[in-house]
This record gives C-alpha cells, structure tokens and sequence, in this order.
C-alpha cells in the first residue's frame, strides 16, 4: 500500500497461503457438502457450482482492480491535487445494471431447484417419521410398524419421505451428503425427500441449538441395497431372541428389575417410551446419538453415569453397580 | 438562569468542568460520544475473551477448557455482546461525537435525552454482564429461538437476564434514534441541504430509522416471551396452539434490518475516508447515498432468508430468495463506487485508509458468501454451519469493525488533539488484517466439510482438527492486534504529536475547528456552500474558485449551552432496578418503577420555560419535539402492527375456551370507543385553547380529555374483571394471551397520556402553560390522537371482524 515493495513478499505470502490451503483440504470427509449421494444433494451442488464461480470471478475481479488501483494511484511527492472527477453516469448505471444481470445467471437455477426439490412426494416413496429429541433421533417406519434410534435405514434408489416431528424444541436433521437441512419444528410437520442413490454409511448431525447436548446429537443413514434392506427390516420386525441362560439371561433379569424398562422399549419384555427403542440394540453400530462405537466397555460407561459421557443427557445415572451394568450391557449387546 | 452564556470574543474562557460528577451528569455529544467508545471497549473486550475461550476449546477435538453449558453461555453472550454492547455502541460514539460537528451544530436536539440513552445503555450491558456474577450467565443464543428459551426449557434465571436486558438496551437505541433524526434532519447549518450532507451523517441517518422500525418487532417478541416465562401465557407454547414460527418471524424482522444497523455507519466512515486521502471527491456520491437507502428499505423485506430450513414452503423461499439477491445489487454499486473513488486519485496510505481498503476487500468476500446463502438450496447445506460463521465474521469484522477501526484512526486526532503512531498503526492493521483471514477463511471450509455452529465439541474422526487449530491461532492473532490499537491509543493520549484542527486536508465540517472541539463546537456556525465546503473553502472548486465568504449571521443571544443534568441517570438506575427487580423482588420494581416516574417527570419539568428551550424550530419550520413525536409514533406503528398482525395469526388456534365471540361484548364496547374518539375532539378543543391563550378552556378541555381518557380505562377494567369472571385469563388460552398483551398494551398507552394530560393541567393551574408552551400540548396531542387511532384498529379488527 506504501510502496510496491511491500507488496511482493506479501503476495508470495499470499501464494503460499494458497498452496497450504489447497493441500490440508480434501474436498471429501464424513459431513462434506461438497459430495452428492442423493438426487437433492445433486440439484444443491449443481446451483452451488454456479454461485461459487460466479462469486469467485467477482471476488478476483475486485481484488485485482483494488490491488492495481493502489498501486498505481499512491501519492507521488510533490503531485498536486488530482483531477476532481464528481461521477460518470453511464459507469455507473452499467455498473448497476451488471449485477443484476449476474444475478439472474444465479436466480433461475435457484429458483428451478427450489421448487424441484420442494414439490410433491414420489409415488412408492418409503415413510419415515423423524422425531428429533434432546438429544437423540427417533426413526418410526409406518409401513413396517418399526421404530428404532439414531441410525436410519433406507434402500437406495428408492425416494425416501421423511416427516420431521418435535415433541420438544426444535432441532435440524441434515446429513449433508444426501442433502440439506430441514428443521424439526415443534407443531408442524416439516418434510425432506430424496433418493438416495449409493448403498455406504452417511453422517448427519442435529443442525439447529438445542441446548446443552447440542453437539452430541449426531446421527447416521445407512443406505443400503434393496435385498440388503429387506432381510434388515425382516429381521428388525421380529422380535428379538431373549436369552435363555447364560450371563446375557442374568442380564436380562438385571434390565427387567431395573429402572431402565420405566424408559425403554424391548419388544415383549418393557414398554417405555422416553428413550429409544432397544430391541434390536445389538445390531446398531454406535451408541448415545452416534458419540462412541457400540462396544462392551463404552455401553457399561454410559449405563454407569450417562451425563459424564453426554452432559445433560435426559438418562439419569440410577447408581447401578459395575456388575450390574455389565450384567446389562451383556444382555443388550445379545439383542440382534 | 439555568443557562450558561458564552460571550463570543472569548470562547475558550468558558473551559468545561472536570472531575466524575462532570462525566456523570454531563450533556455534551462529544463526551457522551467517548463514554459510549470507552463503554463499548470495554464491552469488546469482554466479548472478545468469550470469543477466545470459544476458540480455545474448539482447538482441538474432544477438547475439555470448559464444559458444554459454559460453551453455550459463552457463545451466546459473545454474540449478543459484540451486537448490542460492542459495534452498535462504537457506531453510537461515532454518531455522537461527529454528527453535530459534521451537520455544523452545537449539540445534538435534545442533550439530556442523549445522556439518558447512555446511561440506559450502560446499565443493559451492566445487568447483562451481572449474570455471569450470579453463575445464570444466558445459554439460549444470541437468536434465542423459542421455545428452548421456555421455562419448561430452561429454567433459572439465564434467559430472563437475556430478555429483560435486551428490552432495556432496545430503550436506549429507540431513543437515542429519534433524537438522531431530528438533529439530522432539523439542525443542520444554513445551506446544508440534505444532499450536501455528509455520506456518513446520510448513512446515520438510514441507521436511525431502521432502528426505529426495526426494534419494535423484536420489543414484542420479547415482551411475548416475558409474558410467558414470568406471567405463564403461551405466546411460544405449541401445545396450546401457539406457532414456533412467530418468534423467528419477529426476531429476523429486527434482525435482518439489525446488520444492517450494524454495517452502514462502517459504510459511511469508509465514504469520508477515501475521499479524504484519495484526495478527491466520493464518485457518484448521490448514488452511494440512494444506494444506501435502498440497502436499508430492502433490508426490512428479506428476513425470512434466516428461515429457509425452518419450511416456509417453496413459494416463500422463492420470494424471500429474489429479494435478498437484489440487495446485492445497491451493495454493489457501494463497492464500485469506492473502486472509482480511489481511481485516478492520489492515494496516502494512512492507517485510515489501510482499514477503509481492507473493509472493500473483506467486505466483498462476506457479500458474495451472503450471496450464496441467498439461494435457498445452497443455504441448506450452509446455514447454521461454519460458513455462515465465516460469512457473518466477514461481514462484522471484516465489514463493520474494519470500517469503525478506519473512523477510529480517522477522527482520532479530532477527539483528542493527538496524532496516533501511524507506524505502528499500519503495523497493527497488517496484524488484524492477516489474523482475521487466517481465522475466518478457514470456517469456510470447515463449514462445507458439514460443522454446525454452536457446537462445543467435534470428533477427531470428522476431519475438522486441523482448520479449528489455525484458527484458533489465527484468534489469538487478533486479539493481538486489538491489543496494539490500545497500546497506540494509550501512547497517543501521553505523548502523541499534537494533531492540529485539520491533520488530514479534510473535506467535512468537523475538520473546521480545533481539535479536540471547544464545548460549543464552532465559534461561529460555518456557513455551508456545497458538499465538501470545507475542502472548497482550502482549494477551491474543479477551477479554483473559492466561495465568496458568507457574512457570518452572529447568533442573536450569544451560544446557549445545556445545561449538566443528573436526571438522566436517576432515570437510568430506575430502570435498572426494575429489571433487578423482575429477577430478585417485586417490591424493587415497585421502587424502580417510581424512580422512572418521579425522575422523568423532573427531567421533563427542569427546563420548563427556560429561554433556551423556548424556540426549538429547526430548519424543516417544525420545533423539534414534533419531529421527534412523529419519528417516535413511526416506532408505535410497528409495535401496536406487530401486535395486532400477532392477534391475528393467532385467531382461531386456542385449544380451549372461551373463545371471542362467546364473550367480546361489542355493544359496550362501541360505547367506550366513541368515548375515546369523542377525547380527540375535546384535545383538539384543548389545543386551539391553549394557542390563543385561553387559560380557563383550556384547562376545561385539557381535564376533560384526560377524563375521558380515565373514562375509556374505566370500561377497560370492567371488561377485564368481567372475562376473568367468565374464565378468560391471560393464562387461560392462546386467545387470552393475545387479547389481554395487546389491549392492555394499549390501555398502557392510554395511561400514561392521561398522566400527561394531567400534567399539562397542573402546569395550566399553576398558570405555567402560555400560549408560547403551545407545541407541548400539541405533542401530547398527536401522541393522543395516535393511540385513538391505534384503538380504531384494534376495536375494527378484535371485535367487529367475525
């Protein structure tokens, strides 16, 4: 700015920079916005692309011109005063004119996109019904009767309809690789549709605070092929198989004696509905919204004292002893 | 005489008091201006040390510096700090201190209220702060959505600290607004058309009148929030049929006008900077400025951009869509035109400069990622992420704080008589500059890598440890820089080069007397020959031609200063009492209560007939107190339609009874309305009374009119008791909620005209109220005649509309 000295090894900096940057990103990673797995990610990306090029071009165009400006403008010893040039009407009624025709090279795709993605639902579509909960996510399959927790099943290449339900605050379910964000509103009935197209596993997480655990409210979509789905859901609907004898069975009598069944369903041994739905909990990968693996050791953690692990965590610690939690977490593991 | 009278031969004589006391009851724009700067400092820091903390934890994944609900406390106060308590008050000082000296004026049009929007400001930020002091520090976001802020939600005391400070520093700016106005636009210098008015007294002038059309909204919605936390309605509560929706409406109605609050007076510093040390006239100033003011009127029609995932539906998004995307295009303009500015010119890099040239760069940055979030589909995938953190930091910092820092440097001088160190200025923009890129670009990215906002803690499995850390560092790097604008300052005030009236060449008014400004500011009122008359009056225009002098017009009684003023704070700390109150015991908001009240009738009483006061004719022909009647009924227009517009969205949703037409009695209520309508006439008769100096009409009518005034309460209680009778409680239903806020609301109003009124009648029997005190009854009159008119819509909408 005072001299084009200076300038240079701040652009060299500024190149730098550039190369670091390009280098420590990957454009690709569990929650990337940047990858479409679903046919609504697809349209975002698309008008994404546009709007960043778009932007990209005006920021370097503006950029330059006040980089060269200043160079070439500064205060030379010894110059008068420079000519005293008021305005130009036709610069600058171009220069109100060219924006707004940028804008439309912007507005059309968005607005083509907003209503393609916003319309009505597709014939076959599967139905889920998303009740997002501080500070976990409730997944019931009216066609199937089926509700499980924080890790969604859908078949890929078939549309998925999901109603987002609030029975506390609001909350905001995205998985960004199958496309954005819709807030569950408490008292309405909001709606997301996509077709996912590519069987993997997808991380979301809640988008919208929600209070203390707002962080620790992820989720996970597992898209999988349509026969893969099928035997999932056939094996989800039957109830699971109780252990006769064994450590799992001391557990089940442990579980069924505590205070958990006041909270829990499993299928034909408790009824509570506060928290998720465990009958199947063996088979899930992750455990308390997607924070930790679904192991032995971290389940008998959370059972212990739940808020150390997910602070605020509407499970109370109800003071079981370390036998007693492992005598549970060996009986919910066995539930597959 | 409760004036002091400055003879002209020697202006300097009459140097100002010092010590505390001066300070405290002090009128005067440019002290009021700096305490608002040093307040708003020292807020910013506090804010700033949130933000830190904010960063320290999220250094690293899994990180432990605080726990998840001290995060959320902290990024909720820093937010709300850095908006009510950090960059609306240093646009405050600006305003402040330069406007009078730009428009060529002594003061602003009413100095006492001045200082009372102040003191009210401090004790906001004081009693929010408190909060930390009792451990209820607030926890619900600076956006506080409902219905987390519920008490089923969260309980304790963090978010009526939240509301209940943001209420009072909503006083401050209202009032503080309608006083701008009226000094902009009735005290300018003779010859100072509007459009030879400075682009940053212009764009003051647009921030003025959003904050009055802006505020309310968000006055309402957090009445309606008070009401349910302390008084159980169900403004936020779904299960008795009220709509999430309301409050987001409501609060990006404020909001959304709020950025804009927040990033034109940078917008405005940044058009007197360039100019100044490009040596050269603003290119196309008169489009800057209508580009300007469209910014600010489509500002009010794009809130809903903060909703596209809330399921507005397509048609909305659509809408809300295109009308964000023409902002784009008056911004634009701004930009290009500062590009032309500094073109052809002959630019010195100042420290100034440097700020006013990083501010077009960040700033196009923060503008084009606002652009992409104008598209709903891609602001899916980016609102509540980390880009929006980046974007909105590009446009605040990169935007606002970047354009106050330029005016920092810029007018500097002219506020202490001091140079600052331009050397380490540079070398202290150079430091902010590059930290606040390396902290802010990268959330971009850590944005599209999917990072919600507000989150207090990540997985190292996620892919965001790296970008988190050099931002962090990058954070650090910032409060550096902050650190070295204070030690420049500090430098500055000891031993800086004494800066002279006009250090710069300046253009604009202020730079015509000495620095700092005598307490009268000019020793003669300049006379104002065109836009930049003072740069003329050194060189000249585009041929050389200096102005021929205007004959100086000496001022006919000598310069009248106001006077030093305690009530503004006694007022203050009521209002601070009650807000303790609402937290602590009714008994101090009883106090505090009566403190507002007994000070405010002493404030408007201490210069009654006071020469001084006698003629405040401005150069619109109208006395100021009208036009800053008819700003402050603009306000009411928005507060009883956000009322009302509630009422109506609200019609119909209550799950239990009674509903309105089981129990709204329409016959009696026709009667206490043509009661308050018959009140107009008899103001009208007070008024004309009054003008020609009929003592005993004009107490007949002045009594009467209150005594209709008591007369319409008197059927309003009835009508209460009797549907508390019947089961309608506030608590009762949604209907119960609406229908006692908003007409009680309006009895409120009713109330306190009929206080005044009877106030004006006890000046009238003291024989205290003359023909020439006229324009006090017409003030009243208009607030009167206002708040029947609001009853007409209120009575034609609520009763009469099945």
């Amino acid at each position: 700015m005072d001299g084009a000295g200076r300038a240079r090894p701040c652009l060299r900096l500024g190149l730098v920079g550039v190369a670091a940057l390009l280098g420590g990103c990957a454009w690709d990673g569990p929650q990337s916005t940047l990858v479409a797995r679903s046919d609504f990610a697809r349209e975002i990306l698309h008008v994404y692309g546009i709007i960043t090029w778009v932007s990209l071009g005006i920021a370097a165009i503006v950029v330059v011109a006040l980089a060269w400006v200043l160079l070439r403008f500064r205060a030379r010893p010894g110059a008068g005063l420079p000519p005293q040039v008021r305005g130009h009407a036709l610069l600058e009624i171009s220069w109100t004119v060219a924006p707004a025709v940028i804008l439309l090279i912007i507005a059309i795709p968005t607005i083509e996109v907003v209503f393609r993605t916003q319309g009505a639902a597709p014939r076959g579509a599967i139905e889920v019904i998303v009740r997002g909960r501080q500070w976990w996510w409730e997944f019931y399959y009216p066609e199937y009767q089926l509700t499980t927790a924080n890790e969604l099943h859908l078949p890929a290449g078939r549309p998925a309809v999901l109603t987002l339900e609030g029975p506390d605050v609001i909350h905001s379910f995205w998985v960004p690789k199958l496309g954005g964000k819709r807030d569950v509103v408490p008292g309405r009935l909001n709606r997301l549709s996509f077709t996912p197209d590519t069987p993997g596993e997808y991380l979301g997480q809640c988008a919208e605070f929600c209070g203390t655990s707002h962080a620790n409210m992820g989720l996970r979509v597992m898209v999988d092929a349509a026969d893969v789905f099928e035997r999932w859901i056939a094996t989800e609907r039957a109830p699971a198989l109780q252990p006769a004898e064994g450590p799992a069975a001391d557990g089940a009598r442990v579980y069924a004696a505590s205070a958990c069944v006041g909270c829990h369903t499993v299928r034909g041994v408790s009824a509570g509905v506060i928290g998720p739905d465990l009958t199947h909990f063996g088979r899930r990968t992750t455990l308390a919204a997607g924070m930790l693996p679904n192991t032995a050791e971290t389940l008998t953690a959370w059972i212990r004292d739940p808020q150390r692990i997910k602070p605020g965590a509407k499970m109370p610690a109800l003071g079981l002893s370390e036998a007693q939690a492992r005598a549970i977490t060996t009986y919910l593991l066995s539930l597959k | 005489m409760a004036v002091r009278e400055i003879e002209l031969p020697h202006p300097h004589v009459a140097a100002e008091a010092t010590g505390i006391w001066s300070w405290i009851t002090t009128v005067d724009h440019k002290r009021i201006g700096i305490l608002y700067g040093v307040s708003g400092f020292a807020f910013f820091l506090i804010g700033g040390l949130e933000a830190l903390i904010i960063r320290l934890q999220l250094a690293r994944p899994g990180n432990t510096v605080v726990d998840a609900d001290t995060f959320n406390a902290l990024f909720t106060m820093h937010g709300t700090t850095m908006v009510f308590l950090a960059v609306m008050p240093f646009g405050a000082a600006f305003f402040n201190y330069m406007i009078p000296l730009m428009i060529g004026a002594r003061d602003v049009a009413f100095p006492r209220l001045n200082a009372l929007s102040y003191w009210i400001f401090l004790a906001g930020g004081l009693f929010l702060n408190a909060s930390f002091l009792v451990g209820t520090p607030p926890n619900g976001g600076w956006f506080g959505y409902a219905n987390l802020t519920s008490r089923q939600f969260s309980p304790g005391l963090h978010i009526d600290f939240w509301l209940l400070s943001l209420l009072v520093l909503g006083v401050s700016s209202m009032i503080a607004a309608v006083n701008f106005i009226v000094t902009i636009l009735n005290m300018r210098a003779p010859g100072m058309t509007l459009m030879r008015m400075p682009v940053f007294v212009w764009m003051s002038l647009v921030v003025q009148f959003l904050i009055i059309l802006a505020f309310p909204p968000v006055t309402v919605a957090l009445i309606f929030l008070m009401f349910d936390r302390f008084f159980g309605t169900h403004f936020y509560d779904v299960a008795a049929g009220g709509d999430l929706h309301l409050w987001q409406h409501l609060f990006w109605i404020f909001g959304h006008p709020e950025v804009y609050i927040l990033i034109l007076p940078a917008f405005g510093i940044v058009s007197e900077v360039l100019p100044t040390f490009a040596r050269k006239p603003l290119f196309g100033a008169p489009v800057v400025i209508y580009s300007g003011i469209l910014i600010g009127f489509f500002g009010f029609s794009v809130w809903s951009h903060h909703m596209f995932a809330a399921g507005m539906g397509p048609v909305a998004d659509a809408a809300f869509s295109l009308a964000t995307m023409l902002i784009a295009i008056p911004t634009g303009v701004k930009i290009f035109n500062w590009l032309a500015t500094l073109w052809g010119g002959s630019i010195r890099g100042t420290t100034s400069l440097h700020f006013a040239v990083g501010l077009i760069a960040t700033f196009t940055i923060g503008g084009l990622s606002g652009i992409m979030h104008s598209s709903p589909p891609v602001d899916l995938q980016q609102t509540d992420s980390y880009f929006v953190v980046a974007h909105l930091h590009y446009v605040l910092i990169g935007g606002s704080l970047f354009g106050l820092l330029a005016g920092a440097f810029y007018w500097w001088p002219k506020m202490t008589g001091r140079l600052l160190d331009e050397r380490l200025g540079r070398f202290t923009f150079w430091v902010i500059f590059l930290a606040f890129n390396l902290t802010f670009f990268p959330q971009h990215y850590l944005g599209a890598m999917g990072m919600p906002r507000r989150i207090y803690t990540y997985s190292a499995a996620s892919g965001w440890s790296l970008w988190n850390f050099v931002s962090t560092v990058g954070a650090f790097g910032l409060g550096l820089g902050i650190l070295l604008f204070l030690i420049g300052a500090i430098r500055s005030l000891r031993s800086g080069a004494p800066a002279g009236p006009d250090p710069w060449d300046g253009r604009t008014l202020e730079w015509r007397t000495s620095s700092p400004p005598p307490p009268h500011d000019f020793d003669t009122i300049p006379p104002v020959y065109s836009r930049d008359s003072f740069w003329r009056e050194k060189h000249g225009d585009r041929f050389g031609l200096k102005p021929t002098p205007l004959p100086v017009a000496p001022d006919a009684h000598g310069i009248h200063l106001p006077t030093p003023s305690y009530w503004p704070v006694v007022v203050a700390v009521g209002i601070g009492l009650t807000a303790v109150g609402a937290l602590t015991h009714v008994g101090l908001v009883v106090l505090g209560a009566l403190l507002v009240i007994y000070g405010g009738f002493r404030f408007a009483l201490e210069h009654h007939r006071n020469p001084a006061h006698r003629d405040q004719t401005g150069v619109l022909g109208v006395d100021h107190r009208k036009v800053a009647m008819w700003a402050f009924l603009g306000s009411e227009c928005l507060l009883f339609g956000t009322l009302i517009a509630t009422y109506m969205a609200y019609r119909g949703r209550s799950v239990t009874g009674p509903y309105p037409h089981e129990i709204l009695n329409i016959p009696l209520t026709t009667l206490s309305t043509f009661d308050l309508l018959m009140s107009s006439l008899l103001m009208v008769l007070a008024l004309g009374a009054v003008q020609r100096g009929d003592r005993r009409q004009a107490r007949l009518w002045l009594l009467g009119t209150a005594v209709f005034g008591l007369i319409f309460l008197g059927f309003q209680a009835y009508e209460f008791t009797h549907f508390v009778r019947e089961g309608l409680t506030l608590q009762q239903n949604l209907f119960g909620s609406t229908f006692f806020v908003l007409t009680g609301f309006h009895g409120g109003h009713v109330a306190l005209g009929v206080a005044w009124l009877l106030a004006l009648w006890v000046l009238d029997l003291r024989g205290k109220l003359a023909a020439a005190d006229a324009v006090k009854v017409e003030i009243a009159g208009l607030y009167w005649h206002f708040v029947d008119v609001v009853w007409i819509a209120i009575f034609t909408l609520v009763y009469l509309v099945p």
